[in-house]
C-alpha cells in the first residue's frame, strides 16, 4: 500500500580464525557508509549490538570466529544494501583474514652470554618486538594525564558544549592531516590514516554527543567515551582489537587538549640518547619525539600489533614488552643498555658489558662484510658447479634489496601487487612503466615476469570472479584468461614492450594442460603482431616459460618443452595439489611437507625430465628460500633457485661451501629415505662439503688478541665463528662450550686451554686458535693463566668420523712438548694452519 | 710391567686422548709396556683384547664417565683416576701400580 520498507535481513557466520579485526570492519564500514538504509548488526553469541556504518562499532560488538551474526537493513534502497552487504559477508569476508604481522624470526633467547653474566649485570628480561641493541638514558612517559578540573566543571549549554566538540574533531583532523603531509613512511601514513579514521568515526562522535545532551560537559562527555570504547575494545579475545583502545585513547586525549588548552604536561622532552619506558606509550606521541635522540623503547604491555610497536619497528627503535613493572623498576635519568635480539634490558652497566656490545657491533660488521662478498659474485659449489641465485619480488620497491643483494636476476615478478587494492585494472602504460623499472634496474640480468595470478586466495574486485566452495581447485590463474581478454592483451603488451629494454622472460602461471600454452601463444603472437604493426620495439625472442603448479604438468614436460624455453617450480602450490593437502588446513597442513620422500621424487622427476628436454628449470617457491634444503636442491639440479632478496648473501655463502657431487649423493639417500623424519635426520647429519672445506681457516686463527678474560676470550673465537658464517648462533655455541667449561676447566697446563663442544650451533666442525697479548686465568691443571686457546667445534654428527679424527689427533699432539712450542711461536695464521695440516695429516 | 687402560671422558673430543696420550708416553718413559684403549667421540678404539686384559698386571682407568665393558677387567687390579689426574700427574698413577 505505502512505500512502508520492510526491514530485509540476513545471517552469516563470520569465518575469520581472529575475528572480525579492523581491516574488514573497515570494509564493511565503507560500504555500508554508502547507503541510506539504516544497517544494523546483532552477534547472536553476545547479544551486543552494531552501527555497520561504524568501525569502532563494528569491532567493539567483538565478532569471534565462527558467531553467528544476523544484519537488520532498513530504508529507502535496503534491498540494494542487504545484496552488497550479504555478498561481502559470504563472500569477500573469507578472505579477509588477518596477515599475520611479518613477526620476528625465532623466539627469543634470553640466554645472557658469558661475559655479560660474569660481569654481574642487572637484567631485566622482556620479549623483544623490534630488534637491536640501543642505550641511552631512561625517560619516564607518564601517561594520558586528563585535566584535573574536568570532573567538577559544571557544563555550558548543549549547543555551546557540542560546538565545543565539534570544533576539537575538526582542529585534530587538521593536525593529522599537517602531520600526514610531512610523512613518507607508509606505515606511519597507515598509522595516521587509522587515526583519522577513528576521529571520523560515527559512533565515537554520536556517543560524545549524545552524552552531552545528557548533561556533561564536553570534556566529560569525551572521557567517558573514551572509556566506554576503551573498555569495550579491551573486553575482545582478539589481541589485535584490544590494542586499538590506545589508539582511541590517545584520540580522546587530543580532543581534550584541544579543549583544555596548549599546555601539554604529559609530552616527552629529550635532552640525549634516550630509553623511552613507559606502561603504554599512545602511537602520536611516539612520533612527535625527536628520532635522532630516542634510542629505545621498554613498554609494559604494548602487543606485537600496537601501533605503537609497528612505528618502532618501522622506525627501527629497539623495543622490549612484557618487562616487569618498569615504570617502578627502573629509575628516571638511569643509564641502561637494550638489548632487543636477546630480549632483555641491563641496568648497572659495566666497562665489561660495554666492552662485549662493542665487540659484538664489530662482530655484526664483519659478518655483513663477509656475507657482501659472497653477494656480488655468482654462486660455485666446491667442486664448480654454478647456479642462479635470483629474487622473488612484489613491486619495484623491493628492488634495492634485490641487486642491493647480489641477485643474479628477478626469478619471479609477480605482477598481482599491480593490480590489487584498487578499482580499476592498472593501464598499458602504467605497467609497462613498473616492468620498465624493474628491466632497467636488472641491467642485463634475467627477469622473469609472470603475468597475472588471481583467483585462489587472490581476489580482484573488479574482475568479477565468482565465488567458488574450492577456489584452490577452481578459477584462477592462467584459467580465467579467456575471460579477459583485454586485460591479458593489456598485460602482456606491456610485458612484450618491456622487453625490448633487457632480458625480459615471461611465465604463465597455474599452467596444466598443452592447450593452454597454445592459446597463450596465439595470444602472443597477436600482440607482436600488432606491435610490430605499431612500429614498437620489443625482443622478438623473448624467453616464455610455465609455472609447475599442477602435478599434471609433470608428465607432459616433453611435450610442453617443444613449445616453452623455460620453467620454474612454484613448490608451495605443487606441493598442496600433489600431496592434495589445503595448507590453511592446521589438522592437515602438517602432511604438506617438501622433505616428503615422494614429492622429493617428484621434485626429481621434474627436473630430470625439463633437463632431458634440453631446457631449463629453476624453483621460486618457498622451500627456494630455506637454507636447510639447499643441499637437496643442488643435488635436484636446478639451474636457478629464487628467494627473498635479503636472504641471498647468506644462500650464496651456503652455496660455497657445499659440493654438487655430496648434494647429489645426499639426495639419492634422501629419494630412498621412507618418512619425513627420516629425511630430516639425513638432512641433520650431513655436511656435503666436499673437500675444499676445512676444519682449520685462517681467518678462524687470531693470533694478536686483546682479550682480558676467559670468558673474552672464548667469546672472541665463538665471534670469529659467526663471521666466518661457522655459526649462525652463537650465543648457543657460547652456550655449548660453557656447559662443557663447568664440567672442569680445558686449561691443561702449560698455558694452553682447549675448550670445546660437540654441538649443532656450528654449520661445520671447526678450530679456532687465539693467541692472548697477555695470558688470562683459565683455571688450568697447573694453575697458570693460559696464553693459547684452541677451541674445537665439532658438529653433532660427523659421518665416518674423519673430523673427530683429526680432533683426537690434535689433542694427543698437545701433550707433545715440541708441539706446543711450535705453537707458542707461531707469529702467523697462515704458517700455523699449514704446521697443523703437516702435523696432523689433513689438507687445507 | 704391562698394563692396559682405559680412557673416556664426557665429549670425547679431546681428553680422551690427551690422556691416552700421556698414558703411552709416561709408560714408554718408565719401561713399562701399556696398551690403551680411547672410549671417545669415534667410539671405541685400540680396544683391549681378551688375551691383552688376561696379559696384563694391572688396569688404569682414566675416566669422567662409566667405562664400557667394566666387567673385562674383574680378574685384575684397577685403578681409576679422574682424567685430569692422568693428565697432570701421570706417573704417580704409575706409581701406585707399582706397590
Amino acid at each position: 500500500m505505502h512505500n512502508v520498507s520492510m526491514a530485509l535481513e540476513f545471517t552469516f557466520s563470520c569465518p575469520l580464525r581472529h575475528g572480525l579485526h579492523a581491516r574488514p570492519a573497515s570494509q564493511m564500514a565503507n560500504l555500508a557508509s554508502g547507503f541510506l538504509s539504516n544497517c544494523a548488526l546483532t552477534n547472536l553469541r553476545s547479544g551486543s549490538t552494531a552501527n555497520l556504518k561504524s568501525v569502532l562499532s563494528i569491532i567493539a560488538a567483538d565478532i569471534r570466529f565462527n558467531d553467528e551474526c544476523n544484519v537488520h537493513v532498513s530504508g529507502a534502497d535496503e534491498t540494494m544494501a542487504r545484496s552488497v552487504l550479504q555478498r561481502f559477508a559470504v563472500h569477500e569476508l573469507p578472505r579477509c583474514d588477518a596477515p599475520l604481522q611479518d613477526l620476528l624470526r625465532g623466539q627469543p633467547s634470553r640466554n645472557v652470554p658469558r661475559p655479560l653474566r660474569s660481569a654481574g649485570v642487572e637484567i631485566c628480561a622482556g620479549t623483544p618486538v623490534s630488534r637491536g641493541i640501543a642505550e641511552g638514558a631512561v625517560v619516564m612517559f607518564g601517561g594520558l594525564a586528563i585535566p584535573a578540573e574536568l570532573s567538577s566543571e559544571s557544563p555550558a549549554d548543549q549547543g555551546t558544549e557540542q560546538q565545543r566538540v565539534g570544533r576539537a574533531l575538526a582542529a585534530v583532523r587538521e593536525r593529522i592531516h599537517g602531520m600526514l603531509e610531512r610523512r613518507t613512511s607508509a606505515t606511519e601514513i597507515g598509522v595516521l590514516q587509522a587515526h583519522l579514521a577513528i576521529l571520523g568515526d560515527i559512533s565515537l562522535a554520536s556517543s560524545i554527543m549524545e552524552r552531552i545532551t545528557q548533561g556533561r560537559s564536553a570534556g566529560q562527555a569525551i572521557v567517558e567515551a573514551s572509556q566506554f570504547f576503551g573498555e569495550t575494545l579491551r573486553r575482545s579475545d582478539n589481541l589485535y582489537i584490544r590494542e586499538r583502545a590506545l589508539d582511541i585513547q590517545e584520540i580522546c586525549f587530543e580532543l581534550l587538549e584541544e579543549i583544555y588548552g596548549a599546555k601539554r604536561p604529559s609530552r616527552v622532552q629529550l635532552n640525549g640518547p634516550s630509553v623511552l619506558v613507559a606502561d603504554n606509550l599512545p602511537p602520536q606521541q611516539l612520533l612527535s619525539l625527536d628520532r635522532t635522540l630516542l634510542k629505545g623503547l621498554v613498554l609494559k604491555t604494548a602487543g606485537i600489533t600496537s601501533h605503537t610497536v609497528i612505528l618502532a619497528r618501522s622506525l627501527g627503535i629497539p623495543t622490549l614488552v612484557g618487562v616487569q613493572e618498569p615504570t617502578s623498576v627502573l629509575e628516571a635519568g638511569e643509564h641502561v643498555i637494550i638489548d632487543a635480539d636477546r630480549g632483555f634490558l641491563i641496568r648497572r652497566s659495566r666497562l665489561a658489558v660495554r666492552k662485549f656490545y662493542q665487540l659484538q657491533s664489530r662482530a655484526s660488521r664483519r659478518r655483513e662484510v663477509t656475507l657482501a662478498s659472497y653477494a656480488n659474485k655468482p654462486a660455485v659449489t666446491t667442486d664448480g658447479h654454478a647456479i642462479e641465485v635470483a629474487a622473488n619480488i612484489a613491486s619495484a620497491d623491493e628492488l634495492s634489496a634485490t641487486f642491493g643483494n647480489g641477485a643474479d636476476g628477478i626469478g619471479l615478478f609477480r605482477t598481482e601487487m599491480l593490480f590489487l587494492d584498487r578499482e580499476t585494472a592498472p593501464s598499458e602504460q602504467e605497467q609497462f612503466e613498473v616492468y620498465a623499472e624493474i628491466v632497467r634496474a636488472a641491467q642485463e640480468k634475467p627477469v622473469i615476469i609472470r603475468t597475472l595470478d588471481v583467483g585462489g586466495d587472490k581476489q580482484v574486485g573488479y574482475l568479477n570472479l565468482p565465488a567458488e566452495s574450492n577456489p584452490f581447485l577452481g578459477y584462477r590463474g592462467v584459467r580465467v584468461y579467456p575471460d579477459h581478454l583485454k586485460l591479458v592483451r593489456t598485460q602482456l603488451r606491456a610485458i612484450v614492450r618491456a622487453s625490448a629494454g633487457g632480458r625480459v622472460q615471461m611465465m604463465i602461471p597455474m599452467v596444466s594442460s598443452l592447450e593452454e600454452v597454445r592459446w597463450m601463444k596465439k595470444e602472443l603472437a597477436l600482440v607482436r603482431d600488432e606491435l610490430t604493426r605499431e612500429g614498437i620495439a620489443y625482443d622478438p625472442a623473448m624467453p616464455l616459460g610455465a609455472m609447475i603448479e599442477v602435478p599434471s604438468v609433470a608428465f607432459i614436460l616433453d611435450q610442453l618443452s617443444s613449445e616453452l624455453d623455460f620453467f620454474s617450480i612454484g613448490t608451495n602450490d605443487l606441493n598442496q595439489y600433489f600431496l592434495a593437502v589445503d595448507r590453511g588446513n592446521p589438522s592437515v597442513a602438517a602432511l604438506s611437507d617438501v622433505r616428503r620422500p615422494s614429492f622429493l621424487r617428484f621434485l626429481k622427476h621434474i627436473v630430470d625430465e625439463v633437463h632431458r628436454a634440453g631446457k631449463w628449470v629453476g624453483m621460486c617457491g618457498e622451500m627456494a628460500g630455506e637454507l636447510r634444503y639447499l643441499p637437496l636442491l643442488l643435488g635436484l639440479g636446478l639451474d636457478e633457485i629464487s628467494a627473498a632478496g635479503p636472504d641471498i648473501p647468506l644462500i650464496k655463502e651456503r652455496i660455497s661451501r657445499l659440493s654438487a657431487v655430496e648434494c647429489r649423493k645426499l639426495l639419492a639417500r634422501a629419494l630412498e629415505c621412507r618418512e619425513v623424519s627420516e629425511v630430516d635426520a639425513l638432512l641433520n647429519s650431513c655436511e656435503p662439503t666436499g673437500s675444499r672445506h676445512t676444519l682449520f681457516d685462517r681467518e678462524l686463527v687470531l693470533l694478536r688478541s686483546e682479550s682480558e678474560s676467559k670468558e673474552e676470550a672464548i667469546r672472541e673465537v665463538v665471534d670469529a665463528f659467526y663471521v666466518e658464517g661457522r655459526t649462525d648462533d652463537p650465543d648457543r655455541l657460547e652456550q655449548d662450550i660453557w656447559a662443557r667449561e663447568e664440567l672442569y676447566s680445558t686449561g691443561l697446563g702449560h698455558g694452553f686451554a682447549i675448550p670445546h663442544a660437540k654441538t649443532s650451533a656450528v654449520n661445520a666442525s671447526s678450530v679456532g686458535v687465539l693467541k692472548l697479548k697477555k695470558p688470562v686465568e683459565w683455571g688450568s691443571l697447573d694453575g697458570l693463566p693460559v696464553e693459547i686457546v684452541i677451541l674445537l667445534a665439532a658438529r653433532e654428527s660427523d659421518p665416518g668420523g674423519a673430523q673427530m679424527q683429526v680432533f683426537s689427533r690434535l689433542a694427543r699432539k698437545l701433550m707433545d712438548e715440541t708441539f706446543r712450542s711450535r705453537l707458542l711461536q707461531a707469529s702467523d695464521p697462515g704458517g700455523l694452519i699449514s704446521f697443523f695440516a703437516e702435523e696432523l695429516e689433513v689438507t687445507v | 710391567m704391562k698394563i692396559v687402560a682405559v680412557t673416556a671422558c664426557p665429549t670425547g673430543i679431546a681428553h680422551t686422548y690427551m690422556a691416552a696420550a700421556r698414558l703411552e708416553k709416561t709408560a714408554k718413559d718408565m719401561g713399562h709396556e701399556i696398551k690403551v684403549e680411547t672410549q671417545g667421540a669415534l667410539g671405541i678404539e685400540n680396544p683391549l683384547s681378551e688375551s691383552d686384559i688376561a696379559e696384563a698386571h694391572a688396569a688404569i682407568f682414566a675416566v669422567d664417565i662409566n667405562v664400557e665393558g667394566r666387567e673385562r677387567f674383574k680378574d685384575l687390579k684397577v685403578i681409576e683416576v679422574p682424567l685430569r689426574d692422568a693428565i697432570k700427574n701421570t706417573r704417580a698413577i704409575f706409581d701406585k701400580l707399582g706397590n
